[in-house]
């Protein structure tokens, strides 16, 4: 297999202003913030300084603000949390008054209005949940960005996993970032409570603490180092990333054909979705990336499960013959049209066997 | 009516089969596809939309298709 040219896979490696103070971060990040030693105060500096990055970049009040070791945890701390405070004080609701409420379910393709019966109680999935909105800001595989969800009569827990630099809902409860979605590091979340007397924690727990607060501490500060880099980044790149976006869509239809684009017109820029008819992905990716390109894709030959993207499905997509690509901010139109050119051939090819 | 069977056949065969019987059909003829894959239902309904055939599932593995 040939070297690779450019990577358009979602895997962004560690920024490189993050790298650049990575080992020094390592070597500040053994002490323990909670003692007083020179060393510690130092970490405690540092870290502060990190959390008003977090603060200022994703517009939240740095008191709100928790740090996770485990990315995942924080579904169930966002979710559960907010649940738990829910369960306790729906005791003091008279009953007949939360029989039924109307729930407004933002969902990939707009929002709809469910009736939810709330005695039903918690056995329903994530994503249709009665008087607790499942917010993910944008999808992951198609850049689309969810309808607003301001009038929602309930809590928000917003799953800002995909995208940092979409605003949040201003009547959010609990929010979850995962650092590696802005090219920081892996293993290190931000979780936020918007309004502490309203959540519980549903972990066992033994003190007032509200996460377990097992993280690296040069992960945090790394994190905020690329939050940042990547925020410039993003901003100075914004204009000629929606000019290759569109490059791209324009060549997919006009020059190979038979393309359903996945990804709408308003989705975020740096994300595009599309599936080629009458091909298989795996055989697609194989020999891009033989010819110096890494694509990802969402069809079912290439999931663990081979079952195809619930996502593509639900929107009525082609599921086969997807690819998904990552446009960086470094990006360039030479690299595109490489990129392009090497697809249309290799399409070609795949369509004629 | 004429059937295709594509049990056992994974994603995309069973679009690109029918695709290639629905090419030598009279318009408003219908062929059924047989299908255990389970993109196919829905590459089915997306592939209709972009090549302008009515589709129908008439039970789980069961698809007809109109040229």
């Amino acid at each position: 297999m040939g070297s690779i040219t450019a990577s358009f896979t979602s895997e962004n490696s560690l920024h490189p202003r993050a790298q650049e103070i990575f080992l020094d971060a390592i070597g500040r990040g053994w002490a323990d913030p909670a003692k007083i030693h020179h060393a510690s105060r130092e970490l405690t500096r540092l870290l502060g300084e990190s959390r008003e990055i977090f603060a200022n970049r994703l517009k939240i009040a740095s008191t709100s603000i928790y740090f996770l070791g485990e990315p995942n945890l924080g579904f169930l701390l966002g979710i559960e949390g907010v649940r738990a405070y829910q369960s306790a004080a729906s005791t003091h609701f008279p009953a007949t008054a939360r029989q039924e409420v109307m729930a407004i379910v933002a969902g990939r393709e707009g929002a709809k209005k469910l009736n939810v019966n709330l005695n039903g109680g918690w056995a329903v999935p994530i994503g249709s949940i009665s008087d607790l909105l499942i917010h993910p800001t944008v999808n992951l595989e198609t850049g689309a960005t969810a309808p607003s969800a301001e009038e929602f009569i309930g809590r928000i827990f917003v799953d800002a996993t995909a995208d940092p630099l979409v605003g949040l809902p201003s009547n959010w409860s609990t929010a979850l970032w995962d650092a590696k979605s802005w090219a920081g590091p892996l293993g290190l979340a931000v979780f936020a409570i918007k309004d502490a007397s309203e959540w519980l924690n549903p972990l066992p727990h033994l003190d007032h603490r509200k996460v377990p607060g097992s993280y690296n501490p040069a992960l945090v500060i790394a994190a905020a180092v690329a939050l940042e880099a990547t925020t410039a980044d993003r901003n100075n790149s914004e204009t000629q990333i929606s000019l290759l976006n569109a490059l791209i869509r324009r060549y997919i239809i006009d020059e190979i054909g038979d393309v359903d684009i996945a990804s709408c017109n308003d989705a975020v820029h740096h994300l595009l979705s599309f599936s080629f008819l009458y091909l298989d992905a795996e055989q697609l990716v194989d020999q891009m990336e033989r010819r110096g390109f890494s694509l990802d894709s969402g069809s079912a030959c290439i999931s663990a499960d081979l079952e195809p993207s619930h996502v593509l499905a639900a929107m009525g997509r082609l599921t086969h013959g997807n690819v998904r690509l990552h446009l960086s901010p470094d990006l360039t139109e030479v690299t595109v049209v490489e990129m392009l050119t090497q697809l249309k051939a290799v399409v070609e090819e795949l369509r004629a066997q | 009516m004429r059937n295709i069977d594509c049990r056992g056949m994974r994603c995309p065969l069973p679009i690109i089969m029918i695709a290639e019987r629905i090419k030598n059909e009279e318009p408003g003829s219908r062929v059924i596809l047989l299908s255990d894959d389970p993109a196919t239902w829905p590459d089915l309904q997306a592939w209709g939309r972009m090549q302008s055939h009515f589709v129908n599932q008439i039970d789980e593995i069961t698809f007809e298709v109109t040229a």
